[in-house]
């Protein structure tokens, strides 16, 4: 039963990325037509002249450690302010003027602050991925305690839980799944950022790939970028919604 | 002495907006060790209320109550909670880890808290079924892990509020039996919630029966001394207590219809 639907999943994702190529081929070859829109199979070609020079993983691998550097920050602080806000009132009503106003200005409108305050080097993107980061992990944890059944917080008073304990072993279990919807969804959102800040403002990366290619007209190295940015964000969120899955599956509310 | 005295409790919901609800005044009611009270009431009436007062989880506004002679103080190990509905069981954690979660909290250490928790996990019928998680079990699965998870922590009282309030008619049936079983077993002492007369009639050794809210309080208490055999709705000592019962009950149904209309 498990099996089949692995194996249905494994398929379908196999013939929806058939269709893809194959429409983009269609498109480019049949449609267009132009020079300016390479098919998949010449993106592909360049791709594996790009990995033989070494040039792509190593751009991947700059883009990849920014984000998790930056993810890994965002997350560590936005999941106990998440906690505490979602516990403590006071402690919401204080930080809750900072959350909702940071959270409408997009991390691409802080690219250029971040450039003057801390330079083109990796230090004003790890700033950018956690400052994209935190927000959206905070609101979901904090929510995710709001969430709460009071019930399963009495049970545990009952059962001579202490208030450190009831945080400990059932606010925080009951909460993790909120928590990893956050951090998916900020993962989406550090994808996003880290190209708009390495297209503006730096040494390596694959926005500085796609930035460099277009200075030169290299239209088959931007859809390698492109193409790659796609593969990754597919990878990296399958991964964690496998992550929710394993470790969160039955962490769901009793239905 | 008595295990939990109420002493002319009384509850006053607070609200910012309109005028404030009294829920129960001069509410009087002491339980003995080893009794099994059932109060019984309308929808609205103050019940849980009181339940939730006794368990620690609301403050009441006037009165003194007091367990086990000391003035009562917040919710405590000392009084096991079963829940109506399922959503204080832990989905995170399997049956087995449900029901060794109090002792966990304790400090009690890995390999007797298993044993202690399958002992009573085999009491309320679940053997081998351990290693399930709640979403794997049905309705009276679940309320069973309920139960042996606060006999796990062994209490002195427990405090039910309609725990069988959502099984289906036949679940309910055997849930009752059960427990009665169990009680007779370990004779806690119970406070046990519902607003159904036969559930009442079947489990109780008294029933505290409730006005009609608002500033509900106990209207009357009947001894049952049936013995388990008796339990049974055909029986003739069982319907004079359901005669008994109902009486009481009618009016309080009826003020509480004609208030629900004005």
């Amino acid at each position: 039963m498990k099996r089949n639907e692995t194996l249905y999943r494994l398929l379908g994702y196999g013939c929806g990325f058939g269709l893809l190529f194959a429409i983009w081929h269609i498109a480019a070859v049949y449609i267009v037509g132009s020079i300016l829109f390479p098919p998949p199979g010449r993106v592909i070609a360049k791709a594996i002249g790009l990995i033989e020079e070494g040039i792509l993983q190593e751009q991947v691998l700059v883009s990849l450690r920014r984000i998790m550097t930056g993810f890994a920050g965002g997350a560590a602080i936005g999941i106990p302010l998440g906690l505490a806000i979602g516990s403590f009132r006071p402690v919401r009503y204080l930080l809750e003027p900072f959350t909702e106003f940071f959270r409408f200005i997009p991390a691409t409108a802080m690219i250029t602050v971040a450039v003057i305050w801390f330079g083109i080097g990796e230090a004003s993107k790890i700033f950018l991925i956690i400052y994209t980061t935190v927000f959206i992990v905070t609101l979901n944890t904090a929510a995710g305690v709001g969430a709460i059944a009071p019930n399963k917080i009495r049970a545990a008073r009952s059962m001579g839980a202490s208030t450190w304990q009831v945080f400990l072993y059932v606010a925080l279990p009951a909460t993790a799944p909120y928590i990893l919807t956050g951090m998916r969804l900020a993962m989406g959102n550090s994808f996003v950022t880290i190209v708009a800040a390495e297209l503006i403002a730096a040494n390596a990366g694959l926005g500085k790939m796609i930035w460099d290619a277009r200075l030169y007209m290299l239209v088959d190295q931007i859809f390698v970028a492109l193409l790659t940015l796609g593969l990754l964000g597919f990878a990296t969120d399958r991964l964690f919604r496998w992550a929710i899955h394993t470790f969160a599956g039955r962490f769901q509310p009793v239905s | 002495m008595p295990l939990i005295t109420l002493n002319n409790v009384g509850k006053t919901y607070r609200s910012i907006r309109g005028a404030d609800y009294r829920a129960l005044q001069n509410l009087n009611l002491t339980i003995d060790a080893g009794e099994f009270v059932c109060l019984l009431g309308t929808s609205g009436c103050g019940k849980t209320t009181v339940l939730n007062i006794v368990a620690g989880f609301e403050h009441h506004s006037e009165g003194s109550i007091s367990i086990n002679g000391k003035p009562l103080s917040g919710p405590g190990a000392d009084r096991g909670v079963v829940f109506q509905g399922d959503d204080s069981l832990y989905p995170w954690l399997s049956a087995l880890g449900n029901i060794e979660f109090g002792l966990r909290m304790a400090g009690v250490g890995r390999n007797e808290r298993q044993e202690r928790a399958r002992k009573y996990l085999d009491l309320v019928g679940l053997k081998g079924q351990g290693h399930k998680h709640p979403q794997e079990l049905s309705g009276g699965m679940k309320q069973r892990i309920q139960i042996a998870r606060v006999l796990a922590n062994e209490p002195d009282i427990l405090l039910m509020d309609e725990p069988f309030g959502a099984l289906d008619a036949q679940t309910r049936s055997v849930m009752q039996r059960e427990l009665l079983s169990i009680w007779s077993a370990t004779r806690k002492t119970v406070l046990f919630i519902t607003h159904d007369i036969d559930e009442a009639v079947t489990l109780a050794t008294r029933i505290g029966v409730m006005r009609a809210g608002p500033a509900s309080n106990l209207k009357a208490t009947i001894d049952v001394t049936l013995s388990a055999e008796e339990r049974d709705r055909t029986n003739d000592g069982y319907v004079a207590v359901y005669r008994q019962v109902h009486a009481l009950l009618r009016d309080e149904v009826a003020i509480a219809m004609k208030r629900a209309e004005a």
